[in-house]
């Protein structure tokens, strides 16, 4: 049974994605990730020296703020930089620069559903333009779940609403192998089957949820695709970015 | 590489308190390995959970809870108030988790905790997520009036696994909640009957006589398990929170539907087969605490 | 989401309206009412006490005298903020916070900015601040419900915290308030009475050393009162450092029965939920 989509999409059709990097002069790394009408402009200042207070002083410390487009912060802007915050670290090699303080600055500039991935991936393309090392990528997704049991990817915020449930899913991205196949098999496997990050809102059966782990991970390919077109050809474009 | 050999013989002369506080991390994998954890438990059980009601008086529900050493303390109070324009006949619930200085070493009276205001997100998410409250049931006058229910849940001892403590004490506030019986006055304000002789007030008067509990449809409850290498640790006391740095919290409800996986990052990637033991843990867990939460309220119906 | 950035409705408690315009159950001149809980004038609460109520601190104390219920946590002694100067005797930390449930309306945040340096003045002279130098001992204290005489429940709670958490003292401190209401002295009152007080005195006594550490007097007294009024107190603080007293022997005595030395982890008595 297909369902229908408001703006006439397939339910594995992402809204187009926009991508830009180094749009904020004063930052050591920016980037604007727009999926359809929600964008989200991310700055990284970074490495800073010093940590704060109670974090290790042996490994960098990465400290997220989040600004939402109207209003004051408040308690789900505060859950919002704590996910993002965990996130990063996670694909983030903190054992590079200890000792240091790395800020990430989010600003929503619209919300038009899926705000969270957004937002990971915009971090994600900031902090490759900052230079900051980093394990794997990180791409995110949101699936939906409707009444009638289907998956729906990348939903608006009216599609949100009315759905039964959603999940918010950050993946590591897929890997693009130069060695041949077989060797470190092992480990490759791992990283593609991982789950980063996962906030649900709304109940679903176990099964459903596992459904949206499917679909998730399966569109996380063409993600990573326009991830590394986009970030080869600005590389490409610019002459080496000192300091 | 003299370093680390010199570390591990000075583990084994120093007695367990030293190493624990020095090499936290190595004291902690020593245990994994003979499959224990410091505290005495096999890996995979979580600890044994008490609730019981809590005796604030002035509250209309209340309920205390005992996860380990955590203690958590709800209270709900319910107050009225008009109803939005688009919204005439849904009350509406506000949730605030409170971390007072008491707790935990780490709050102090000007700072406070930073993952308090992220756990009370998270309560009123789960808790509107999980359908356990109907919002027309707290509608009063439609359109006029409606209960606001305010949940104010106190940690009151912090040793890890906050949210699931918190949780279980807010099903339980809830399960343990007798909405007073109110009757409009003559200036429009819905004011409480006193229970002994409502012999001048009418029987009309009275705005929601016979509606004295929720019909609570199916009641959260949640495990927190947190990742390290390998394994699965369910229930990580505040000790093993700060070793370990990624955390999955499963939340289902009494009809096994999952109400929220939550895992916020963390360098431990989760695979499917290790979501899968988080969410049967999480089952196994969810009939102890259901069978606590039974008993008490029957011990509290009978008094 | 829905009700993101919408500001909480402003709702009101249906609670019938307050008794503050109720005249006092005592007329003046009266020198025979009954007290609304029956108790005699001289008569003090039950009060029921237990260390050891908060695993996370280094000590911790939980009191209940009739409806009001405190729990005070110690921690310490530990590292002075940076921002401190040098100092070679130690330094006492208090504060005092209400939950929201504490009082019948909720949210009315009552003025009682005051006792958290009321609690600091009580407290400091019973403790040895030079056993614990460059270091700072943090007192906190949570009013779970507050039925009346506050403070010095406070105050004594924390003293039995201070003890539980091994921080070395002269004494205990034992605190107790008077009220005059009309001709009558009234000994720990609870809420009500203390809203038609026309004077009030609380004392923080050391019984042992029989030294007073604090002494807060409000309103109109004359001498023959102040007199009868402190003689009364100091009479109640020492029963009540007494009871003190046994319930610190007894959490000594069931915890040497249950510590048998300790291998990683932390058998701290058995306590009840």
């Amino acid at each position: 049974m297909e369902i229908d989509r408001t703006d006439g999409r397939s339910p594995n059709q992402l809204r187009p994605l926009a991508c830009s990097r180094g749009i904020l002069h004063r930052s050591h790394g920016s980037a604007s990730w727009s999926q359809g009408d929600t964008r989200v402009i991310a700055a990284v200042y970074g490495p800073k020296a010093g940590t704060k207070k109670n974090e290790n002083p042996e490994r960098a410390c990465l400290e997220v703020i989040w600004k939402p487009k109207t209003g004051q912060s408040g308690k789900e802007e505060k859950e919002y930089e704590t996910i993002l915050k965990r996130t990063l670290q996670s694909i983030c090699i903190l054992t590079i620069n200890p000792n240091t303080t790395t800020s990430i600055i989010i600003q929503v500039v619209h919300d038009d559903g899926s705000l969270l991935p957004c937002a990971v991936n915009a971090a994600c393309v900031a902090l490759v333009d900052a230079g900051i090392p980093l394990k794997h990528l990180a791409v995110s997704i949101c699936c939906c779940l409707a009444t009638c049991g289907h998956v729906i990817l990348d939903p608006t915020k009216l599609e949100e609403e009315k759905m039964k449930a959603f999940a918010y899913l950050v993946f590591p991205n897929s890997i693009n192998s130069i060695l041949p196949e077989g060797s470190s098999h092992t480990k490759s496997k791992q990283l593609e089957d991982g789950l980063v990050t996962s906030v649900t809102h709304g109940g679903m059966s176990v099964e459903d949820y596992f459904h949206c782990l499917d679909r998730g991970r399966a569109a996380t390919a063409r993600l990573s695709d326009f991830l590394r077109k986009n970030l080869q050809s600005q590389v490409l474009g610019e002459g080496s970015k000192a300091g | 590489m003299g370093l680390p050999n010199e570390s591990g013989d000075l583990l084994s002369k120093m007695d367990s308190d030293a190493s624990r506080r020095l090499f936290p991390l190595r004291f902690y994998e020593s245990h994994l390995s003979i499959s224990t954890r410091p505290d005495g438990r096999p890996l995979k059980s979580a600890r044994e959970a008490f609730v019981g009601p809590g005796d604030v008086a002035s509250a209309d529900g209340s309920a205390m809870t005992k996860i380990g050493s955590t203690t958590m303390l709800a209270a709900i109070k319910m107050e009225i108030m008009t109803p939005s324009a688009d919204k005439p006949d849904e009350g509406s619930i506000a949730v605030e988790f409170y971390m007072p200085p008491i707790c935990s070493p780490l709050v102090r009276p000007g700072r406070p905790a930073e993952i308090a205001p992220v756990i009370s997100k998270q309560l009123y998410d789960t808790i509107m997520s999980s359908g356990m409250i109907d919002l027309k049931e707290l509608s009063l006058i439609s359109g006029k009036a409606a209960w606001m229910v305010y949940l104010d849940i106190y940690c009151l001892d912090a040793d890890g696994a906050l949210f699931d403590a918190a949780l279980y004490s807010a099903a339980a506030a809830f399960s343990f909640l007798q909405i007073p019986v109110v009757s409009l006055s003559e200036e429009g304000r819905l004011t409480i009957i006193p229970e002994e002789g409502n012999g001048n007030k009418s029987d009309k008067d009275v705005v929601n006589k016979g509606k004295r509990k929720l019909t609570i449809s199916s009641l959260p409850f949640s495990l927190t398990c947190g990742l390290h290498k390998n394994y699965i640790l369910p229930d990580p006391t505040s000790e093993e929170e700060t070793l370990m740095e990624t955390f999955v919290t499963v939340v289902l409800n009494s009809s096994g539907h999952l109400v929220s996986l939550y895992k916020p990052g963390g360098p431990v990637l989760a695979q499917t087969s290790t979501i899968q033991d988080c969410i049967a843990l999480t089952r196994q867990r969810m009939t102890d605490l259901q069978k606590s939460l039974d008993e008490a309220i029957t011990e509290m119906k009978v008094d | 989401m829905t009700g993101k950035g919408s500001a909480t409705p402003a709702t009101y408690s249906p609670s019938p309206t307050s008794r503050k315009g109720k005249p006092p159950a005592y007329k003046d001149g009266d020198l025979n009412w009954a007290r609304p809980d029956g108790r005699g004038f001289q008569q003090c609460r039950p009060a029921y006490f237990r260390t050891g109520a908060v695993n996370a601190a280094s000590g911790s104390a939980y009191v209940e005298i009739g409806n009001t219920k405190v729990i005070v946590s110690v921690f310490g002694p530990r590292e002075s903020k940076k921002a401190m100067k040098y100092s070679d005797i130690g330094r006492l930390n208090c504060n005092v916070s209400y939950t929201s449930f504490s009082t019948p309306v909720r949210g009315q945040q009552l003025d009682h900015k005051e006792y958290s340096s009321m609690l600091h003045k009580a407290l400091e002279g019973a403790i040895i601040l030079e056993s614990f130098p460059k270091t700072t001992v943090d007192v906190f204290a949570l009013v779970l419900e507050s039925g009346g005489s506050d403070l010095p429940i406070v105050i004594s709670c924390a003293s039995l915290a201070l003890a539980d958490a091994g921080i070395m003292m002269y004494d205990l401190v034992a605190s107790v308030s008077v009220y005059s209401l009309g001709v009558n002295l009234v000994i720990d009152p609870i809420s009500e009475e203390e809203s038609y007080q026309d004077g009030s005195l609380l004392i923080s006594y050391m019984p042992s050393r029989k030294e007073v550490t604090q002494l807060t007097v409000t309103g109109e007294w004359s001498t023959d009162k102040i007199n009868e009024a402190m003689n009364i107190c100091l009479d109640a603080c020492g029963k009540l450092g007494e009871i003190m007293r046994m319930c610190l022997k007894e959490a000594a005595s069931v915890s040497s029965e249950v510590n048998l030395g300790r291998p990683g982890g932390r058998l701290k008595g058995l306590q009840g939920a």
